[in-house]
């Protein structure tokens, strides 16, 4: 037997190695949105990742009685692309789901899944990351959410760093 | 159990012996779990008033008990933990100034000093970030820090394990509570948990205004309003907004803000944690209650009085890339750029603020040294 010769799987660890790394490396200095939880495929997506989605555009009211335009991707598109239980499939036990979102200053809400999925609403929430035709400033952005029909903005998250969605144990 | 009898019975034809075996077998584990049953440690029951919610998570792996209450008790105040057994966690947290010590920075074991304010421990039942940067996720892991940081009680574990095998008092106490007579450092730091989660605040002039059961002062109301309210000065509401972020029945959410104290750091707080930029300068908000026993104040102790705390908000907020946006051109003047309070006001906030102290828990002989009553035996 050679002593040189390698397992097949040797090399496929090397591969997953070296791309875990990268992805390491990335998440440290590019802020990014986790998307994690009960999905089929946990996503870290940067700016840049985002800009390849379908972007949306939605006018709002803002706490100072301002109109403002914010420019996203609507957030059934990430749980969509996540794997997230939506359209058909949010029936039986998948309706306890909620959608458990995070900001950088510890700040959190809560969405119901049915809340999001446009079989149950018409209003589209976005995660938004442009602001009147700007990127969102530090302290509000680089993410923010955008849920048109809720009259108070305390929904409204800035400063978005996961997103996690989990069953309602009780 | 019947049919484990029966298949026991079937096995006979084959062998009594076996037969003969399972049955003793069987009530030797009896006698075990009944014996295991009666050492069982008594749960204990943590007591609080229903507005401060149960959103609250002990771990599976360590349910609070009586013993293991009492044993964590023992170690907080427990000088052996410490090298040259010269400190314990009292050293830094005093009951009666709510826990902390009254010092901007504390000497530990080796004399050199904490590069932080020693913190109050009230209600950490609630908290889900421990210390001022958010770094530790739960008690157990918390612990570990102060005993071993060399800043603090600078002691191996091991070490702790060892001087606490050749005390008489202790393998007793740890069988009580944790099944085994045997110190191991994993049950130091989960009896030192357990003591922490019941240190509950919950019996200020404030909570018994909450239950309807105080009337409070006229300048006592002024401060709660103030406290309470974002400035509105088109709708002449005056306030300070500090609600924003000490709100809610425990005086603190769970937030990481840059509250304005500088614009160049010593201390980068939770970026040194979490390595994002954003987080330059952020601090947990941490609890107001008992706040006037808690001085000096912030994550340096830079003011030596509540009043200094009141002119940074009003006042002194420095701007920088990170400064919560909170705190950025709230007034209550029509476009102001400062806060505005006037001095009534800031002593009418105060006022508030002193509604806070609980002097209950302060005084509770369960949070007391438990050293000085086992002499006194
Ligand atoms: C030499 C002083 C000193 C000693 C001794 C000490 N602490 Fe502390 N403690 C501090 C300081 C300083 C902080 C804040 C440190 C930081 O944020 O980096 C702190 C923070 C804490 C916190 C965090 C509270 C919160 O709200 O996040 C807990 C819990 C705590 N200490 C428990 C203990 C226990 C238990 C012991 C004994 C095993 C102990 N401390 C011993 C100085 C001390
Ligand atoms: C934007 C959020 C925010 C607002 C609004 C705010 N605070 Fe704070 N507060 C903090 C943070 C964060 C700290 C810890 C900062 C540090 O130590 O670096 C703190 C610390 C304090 C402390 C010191 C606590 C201690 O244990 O040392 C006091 C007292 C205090 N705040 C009172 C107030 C009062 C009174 C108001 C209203 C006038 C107010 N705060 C408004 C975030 C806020």
């Amino acid at each position: 037997m050679s002593p040189f010769k390698f397992h097949p799987l040797t090399f496929v660890w090397v591969f997953i190695l070296s791309l875990s790394l990268s992805v390491c490396g990335f998440a440290q200095n590019t802020a990014s949105v986790a998307i994690t939880g009960e999905v089929a495929t946990p996503l870290n997506l940067t700016l840049q990742d985002l800009s390849t989605f379908k972007q949306v555009s939605q006018k709002v009211k803002e706490r100072d009685g301002k109109e403002h335009e914010f420019k996203g991707v609507a957030l059934i598109e990430l749980l969509e692309k996540a794997g997230v239980t939506t359209g058909s499939k949010l029936r039986g036990e998948n309706l306890a789901k909620y959608v458990l979102i995070k900001a950088a200053d510890g700040y959190e809400v809560i969405y119901a899944l049915a809340e999001i999925d446009p079989e149950f609403t018409s209003q589209v929430i976005i995660l938004a990351t442009e602001k009147d035709g700007q990127p969102i400033p530090s302290g509000e952005g680089p993410f923010r959410i955008i849920t048109p029909n809720d009259k108070k903005p305390a929904r409204w998250i800035r400063e978005v760093r996961s997103i996690k969605i989990a069953f309602a144990k009780d | 159990m019947k049919r484990w009898f029966k298949q026991a019975k079937f096995e006979k034809h084959q062998s009594g012996w076996l037969f003969i075996g399972l049955v003793a077998s069987f009530f030797l584990f009896c006698g075990l779990t009944q014996s295991f049953e009666n050492d069982k440690p008594t749960p204990y029951t943590l007591r609080y008033p229903a507005n401060f919610g149960a959103r609250y998570t002990i771990p599976a792996d360590n349910p609070t008990t009586k013993e293991g209450v009492y044993l964590g008790r023992l170690l907080f105040y427990e000088k052996k933990l410490s090298a040259g057994n010269s400190i314990s966690c009292e050293s830094c947290h005093l009951q009666k100034l709510a826990f902390t010590d009254g010092k901007a920075l504390s000497a530990g074991a080796d004399g050199s000093l904490t590069t932080r304010s020693s913190m109050s421990l009230a209600n950490l039942l609630w908290v889900r970030n421990f210390f001022w940067d958010g770094r530790s996720p739960n008690l157990e892991q918390q612990a570990a820090f102060p005993l071993t940081n060399v800043h603090e009680m600078g002691q191996p574990l091991e070490e702790s394990v060892a001087k606490l095998r050749q005390t008489a008092l202790y393998p007793p106490l740890f069988k009580a509570a944790f099944g085994s007579d045997i110190v191991t450092s994993d049950h130091i730091l989960k009896a030192l948990a357990q003591f922490e989660r019941t240190l509950i605040s919950a019996d200020s002039k404030y909570d018994r205004y909450l239950a309807g059961i105080y009337q409070p002062t006229a300048q006592e109301i002024r401060g709660m309003e103030l406290f309470q309210n974002a400035p509105n000065p088109q709708k002449q509401i005056r306030g300070a907004n500090c609600e924003h972020c000490h709100g809610g029945v425990k005086t603190f959410k769970e937030l990481f803000h840059n509250n304005g104290l500088d614009s160049i750091f010593n201390d980068n707080g939770r970026e040194n944690f979490t390595n994002q930029p954003e987080d330059k300068g952020r601090f947990r908000v941490p609890t107001l209650r008992n706040i006037m026993l808690t001085a000096p104040y912030m994550h340096d102790g830079r003011f030596q009085h509540i009043e200094q705390v009141l002119d940074h908000y009003n006042e002194h907020i420095r701007e920088s890339e990170t400064l919560s946006s909170f705190l950025k051109d709230v007034s209550n003047e029509i476009n102001g750029k400062k806060l505005m309070l006037t001095q009534n006001e800031k002593t009418d906030i105060i006022s508030f603020l002193s509604m806070l102290t609980d002097s209950t828990f302060i005084t509770n002989p369960e949070f007391s040294n438990p050293h000085l009553t086992l002499k006194s035996q």
